[in-house]
This record gives C-alpha cells, structure tokens and sequence, in this order.
C-alpha cells in the first residue's frame, strides 16, 4: 500500500513523484539530491487529481518511508492535520495578497518534524496579481527545508517568472477505463453504473464518482442534456435558462450544505459538544469565535461552488453539442451523451456542423460572462436564444 | 485507559496544558487535548499535551495506570471541567468513543475526538543549560514588555536570545524602546554560543509558567540541522515553540556609554506622578520632564486643552535637561527596573535616554537597561 495508490491512471506521474521522493530522502542524509526541488506546479484538467497527486506527494516527503500510506505522518498529512503541512484552499473567488504575505512568512519556518515544510496550494491560478508577486519571492528564494506544491489546471495560469522556477507535474485526463476500475474497485459501484458515469464525467474523476453514487446529480445532468430539443421558441428559451439556472442552484446547495454541517459539526464536537455533566454549555460557547470564523468562510466557498456548478451544467450542454458535431461528421469517438441518441440525431439532422460550431461558442461565451460577473440567469438566456437561433 | 488522579494535580496540568489551545483553530483537532496514561521514564504517568502548530505543551504527572492508553478530548471542556471538581480523587477511563470523568458525585462524559488525527508533536531539541526559574521569569518580562506587536515586523515582535558561554543576554525593541538584560546561566558547554528569536508573547507566559521547578532547562537545536526550536522545561512541563525568521537590528551600538547628565528619582513617586500627570496627555502627545535643582517638573497638555503639573525631589548630576517622553513607554520602563530607586541617564533631548535601577553598590552597573526614545518638542 502506498500513498500514490488513490492516484487514477497516472502512472508516469506516480513514477516521477517517487523518484522525487527517493531523491528528498537522499538530500536529508546529506546527499546532493538531485532529483528533488523546492517547487512544484501540479497541472492537469480538472478532475484529474491535481490536489490529490499534490498530497500523495507532500505525505511521501513527510513519511520517513517514502509514502508507506499507513504511517501516523502519512495519515496526519492525508486527512489534513500535519503540523509540517501548510494547506492552503482558496475559499473564494480570488486569493488576496494580505493572505499571501502572511502565508509566505508562516513557509518559511522551519519543520518541526525535522524533514520537510510543505505548503500545499490548491487553485493556486486564483491568487490575484499582487498576490502571485507576493507568491514569486517565497519561491524565488526559499527557506532551506521548504517546498512548494501549487496546482493549477494549465501552466498558463501562473506568472511566468513563477512557473518558471517550478518542476512541472503534468496529469492527463484519466482513461474512460482508469475511472470505471476506480469507481469500481474503491466505491464498490455497479460497473454498468460505472462505465455510463466515466463516460459521462468525461476523464474527471470526481464527477464520475458524484454521477455514479448520486442519482439526484444524474437526474439533473439529465435534464440539463434534454434542454437542446427542447427550444422550440423564445419562450422555450427563456423558461429552459431559467431551468437551468435552478439545476445549477441546487447542485451547489446540494454540494454545499451538506459539506458546511458536516465541518460546523466537527468543530462544535472539538469544543466539545455532544458531553454531557456541568460545564459543558460553557466549554461549547467558546467554540462561537472559531465558527464564525468557519461560517465566513463557508460563504465565500458557497459563491465558488455556485460558480463552479453553473460552469459544469454548461460544460455538460457543451458536450451534447460536442456530440451533435461528432455525429454529423460521422467520427467514430466515444460520445460522452450516448443515451440521449433520439436527441442527438434529431439536432444533427436539423442543424449545419457550421451552427454547432456556433452553438458550442455561445455557450463559452455565457461561461465568460458568468465569470465577469454578468448574472447567470441573464446569462444563460442569451446563450439559449443563441442555441435556439443557431 | 483507566486511571486515578488527585483533583488538584489533574486540575493543574490541565489548567496548564489547555493555555496553548488555539482560540481558533485552523482544524478542529487541536481544540483537543491529548491523553496518554501509561509508562514514561520508568514511572506510571500521565501526559498531557496541547499543540497549536507553533507552541506545543507537555506535562507529565505520577498517578495510577490501572489501563495504559491514549485519548483526544475537547481540551476546554476538560479545563472547565476539572476546575469545578470537588477535592477528591478523580478517575478517568474510557468506554468506547466516550470518556468518563468521576470523581465523588460528579460525573461527566466526553465525546473522544479523532486521536490519530492529531498532528505528531515535536521532539524536544538537546538540553544547552539550565538557568533559576524565578531569575528566568522575572528577566523575561522585563524585557518583553518592549518587544513589538505589530505583525508586519515579525522580526521584532521576538525577544533576541544570545548565549555566550555562561552570559546570557535577551534583547527586545519595538524601534521606539530597547530592552536589554543579562544573566548567568550554567550552559553544559562552557564554550556554547548561540542565538536565537523567540515570539514575545509565547516566552513570557512560557518563563512565568515554569516558575513551579527550582530551575529551567533551556534546548536550542543547533541551526545547521534546520530545526528552528526552542524548548523549556521544568517541574515536569516542557514546551516546544518555533524560532521567529528574520535580523534583529544591530542594537548594541544603540546604547550610548557615555552621558551629560544622570538624574535618580524615588521609583513608587516617579510612577504615581507619570500616570497622573499624563491623564491629561492625549494621545501622542508627549509628557514633559524637567530636571534642575534638585527637582524634577512633569508636565503635560499645552495651550488651551487641560494641563497639569507635579513638582518631584531629585538628585541631578551634570547638565540641567529638559526631555519629553510618550508616557506609556516611560511607565513600561519604570515598572520594568528592580530597585527602588531610578536612574535615568541622558545626553541631550534629542538623543535616546536610558534607564536603569540604582543598584545596590553605588559602583557596580545594572544588569538591565531600558532605551527609550524622547519626543522631539517642537519650538
């Protein structure tokens, strides 16, 4: 058992990430330790287990053997404890440079464990401007034992002075056949169940594994995929954006909610909630500090995953016309909306791949506005009438 | 686990333990407290220990292990809990995810938390010394109360340790006042030389904490091994804090060494005087001393706001001075000199003034000296 095991169809990676950590464990002893590095840019399509590989990479170089999986280091970097380990996760939108300063500076402490100090930065592309400048010192000249791991979804996305002082670890898009035996072997699902999911969750291993145990979130791709033929007019148009606008609503609320209770929960237990005898009420006051500040936060997280469930409906719309254009092109790929076939032929029948082509733009653009703060709904029902007018 | 503790032992660890719980913490097991009953050192002990990822806490005390084992539970509830215990024996044990506290009458259960969830705490750096724990504390506060708080300058806001051979000297400054003392201490290597920065605020309470043992050990890991700790221990606590990064400014050429005049003041008057005179000081503006005569005049407020002014006795040697002080500061240093009488040594009105405690025999230097800055007077 290893570290590296929850990494889906990433072998060259997995084989990179260990020779790295060979080459770490060599730089303690005294050695040269080539091989290793103080940065490190974790890039891959989303749901390919950037943050996922990032960790799997930060437990091997906590873990005196090399990533064993079962070590209490390898556990307390894994459920996010470890004191050596800075995690960073944008909650909102952006990362502010107030927050960057003060991360660089708690970076460059030294480990307390006497190996390495590891600052995990997650979404790292949404640190703002000033802050990627903060960012660029602290990995320009790093303290001795500290090593960065940021994940963004292209090399792009990061300052160029800053990608280029990082080693890049490149995650591709899991096989359709990686995901199926991940969802299979780890969740136990159906693989039937599994296969349909893969296919449709399109290489993102998270989606698949949401679409696979979850029916409410298929049911909604469902009726996400079944908006196309349905705009028969600019009514139709108008009541399909609105529609759409609701699913993505409450996929986020689904999302979130659940993940919010769960964390309120788990904070109100560490004040200790749940006891009982004197004392007690008095003791879970005390938490009211350190929830609110966990209620900020879930706010601002709330407004990313709203964002981030509009973006993935449009995704899904985008990949029926994806289809629509492989169908009338006549290519022989693996269609990630094969069950909606009846739909798939009638737009293809009744549209020029030129339209689609069209079509498939006006739903990039709605992305685009979404992310310039144009309002979803108003959003979408300009890329609806545009789907609708072809 | 199943062990049996004295109320008033249990309530002290605690109490002491749970002081490096995190208000907020950044995940929910470091609220926690570790447990762990069992043998260490030889002994049947029980460990308590907190971590808040820069300060971690540890003691140990003798009891009885009927059942080794290891918990997590909500570190202030336990606080709390153990305070309000009646003066008996107190038996703690678990059963399943829950922890039962009784003792007398009372009874309680605690929800356990995630025990192996909890980050690992550090190892405790090689012992370099050992100095008095009240010689210890008392040093410390005297000089951390001129250490910074403004975090924007981490590098101020530590107390700079430097060890040569048996000196020790701990050195503090928020740019507008400076600090400085030195002790003896018996390093176990007479020839060690070593620096370090420690957070202000954490060595305080830590110096004052470790006052129940006759004597401190202090362990400073070497640099080159890239483990940036200190470690404090005695009377059965240890605790562990990271080293503050960064230069703390060349201070020693800071201290003047030779003055144009030297002024003592009766320290208990000197202190009444300031705070009364500088209630009417608004803030930032600055308290006014005047020295000649054999007197020393403390004025404040200007022009058409409220004044006041209060006439002390005070010996003078060399020049006539008039100086002007932020109040606060000046205060902090009084306060800080452990004698009686004050002496304040100056140059000119622009140039920083020390002060420092008479001491005992008329030839022999303080081993504690407070920098503070005048306030330029404008006209």
């Amino acid at each position: 058992m290893s570290v590296f095991d929850d990494l889906v169809g990433q072998d060259t990676v997995i084989e990179q990430l260990r020779s790295a950590t060979r080459a770490a464990d060599d730089l303690l002893a005294g050695g040269a330790g080539a091989g290793m590095t103080h940065a490190w840019l974790f890039t891959g399509p989303p749901g390919s287990g950037r943050s996922e590989a990032a960790r799997a990479f930060a437990a091997a170089l906590q873990c005196p053997d090399g990533g064993c999986g079962h070590c209490p280091s390898c556990h307390q970097v894994l459920t996010g404890t470890h004191a050596d380990v800075l995690y960073v996760r944008p909650s909102g939108l952006s990362f502010g440079v107030d927050k960057t300063r003060d991360l660089v500076l708690r970076a460059a402490s030294s480990p307390t464990g006497g190996r390495f100090r590891v600052v995990l930065f997650e979404d790292a592309d949404r640190a703002t401007e000033a802050a990627s400048n903060a960012l660029l010192k602290a990995v320009e000249e790093p303290a001795p034992r500290t090593v960065w791991l940021l994940c963004t979804p292209t090399a792009e996305d990061l300052l160029v002075t800053i990608r280029s002082r990082c080693r890049l670890v490149t995650l591709r898009t899991p096989t359709t056949d990686a995901v199926v035996d991940a969802l299979v072997r780890r969740d136990g699902v159906d693989p039937g169940v599994a296969a349909e999911a893969a296919r449709a969750a399109a290489g993102d291993v998270e989606r698949a594994r949401r679409l696979a145990t979850d029916p409410a979130t298929r049911d909604r791709r469902e009726e996400v995929l079944s908006i196309p033929a349905r705009l028969d007019g600019l009514g139709a148009c108008v009541s399909a954006a609105a529609r759409l606008y609701e699913l993505a609503e409450a996929d986020a609320k689904e999302s979130t909610s659940a993940l919010d209770e769960r964390e309120k929960a788990d904070m109100k237990a560490a004040f200790g909630e749940g006891s009982t005898g004197k004392g007690v009420a008095k003791a879970v006051r005390g938490a009211a500090g350190a929830l609110k500040d966990l209620e900020e936060q879930q706010k601002r997280r709330a407004t990313r995953i709203k964002r981030d469930a509009y973006d993935l409906a449009l995704m899904d719309l985008a990949a029926f016309y994806r289809d629509v254009l492989a169908v009338q092109m006549g290519a022989t790929v693996q269609l990630s909306t094969a069950n909606r076939r009846a739909d798939l032929e009638r737009v293809a029948a009744s549209s020029t791949p030129e339209s689609t082509l069209r079509r498939i733009d006006a739903i990039m653009e709605c992305r685009r506005r979404i992310g310039a703060n144009v309002h979803p709904q108003i959003a979408m029902e300009a890329m609806t009438a545009a789907l609708y007018l072809g | 686990m199943k062990f049996r503790v004295e109320r008033d032992v249990l309530a002290d660890a605690v109490a002491w333990t749970a002081r490096t719980l995190p208000v907020r913490p950044s995940v929910p097991v470091l609220a926690g407290m570790l447990l762990d009953a069992g043998e260490h050192d030889g002994r049947q002990r029980l460990r308590l220990s907190s971590f808040d990822y820069e300060v971690s806490a540890q003691v140990a005390v003798d009891i009885d292990v009927e059942e080794p084992g290891t918990t997590l539970v909500s570190g202030r509830l336990l606080a709390e809990i153990t305070r309000n215990l009646p003066p008996q024996t107190v038996e703690i044990s678990t059963d399943g995810a829950k922890v039962v506290v009784s003792c007398g009458s009372a009874k309680f259960t605690l929800l356990t938390l995630p025990v192996e969830d909890y980050p690992t705490l550090p190892a405790m750096p090689e012992m370099t010394g050992t100095v008095g724990s009240d010689v210890f504390a008392a040093a410390v506060s005297q000089v951390a109360v001129a250490a910074g708080r403004d975090d924007t300058l981490p590098m101020l806001t530590g107390v700079r340790i430097e060890i040569e051979g048996d000196k020790v000297t701990l050195a503090s400054t928020d740019r507008y006042r400076l600090a400085v003392r030195e002790l003896t201490w018996k390093p176990q290597d007479p020839e060690l030389s070593a620096v370090a920065l420690v957070p202000a605020k954490t060595l305080a309470d830590t110096a004052k904490s470790l006052t129940s043992g006759a004597e401190v050990s202090i362990a400073l890991s070497a640099a080159e091994s890239g483990e940036g700790m200190i470690g404090f221990s005695g009377g059965g606590r240890r605790t562990t804090t990271r080293l503050l990064e960064g230069d703390f400014p060349k201070y020693r050429a800071l201290l003047p060494d030779s003055f144009n005049s030297v002024a003592e003041v009766q320290k208990a008057e000197f202190v009444e005087a300031v705070k009364r005179v500088s209630l009417v000081a608004e803030r930032n503006t600055p308290l006014r001393l005047a020295f000649a005569d054999g007197r020393l005049v403390l004025e404040a407020g200007t022009g058409d706001e409220a004044q006041a002014v209060e006439v002390l006795e005070a010996g003078l040697e060399g020049d006539d001075i008039q100086i002007a002080f932020n109040s606060a500061f000046l205060l902090d240093g009084l306060n800080a000199i452990d004698s009686d009488i004050a002496r304040l040594q100056f140059t000119t009105s622009t140039k920083p003034a020390i002060i420092t405690g008479k001491p005992a025999d008329d030839g022999g230097a303080s081993d504690y000296r407070y920098l503070i800055m005048p306030v330029r007077l404008s006209g």
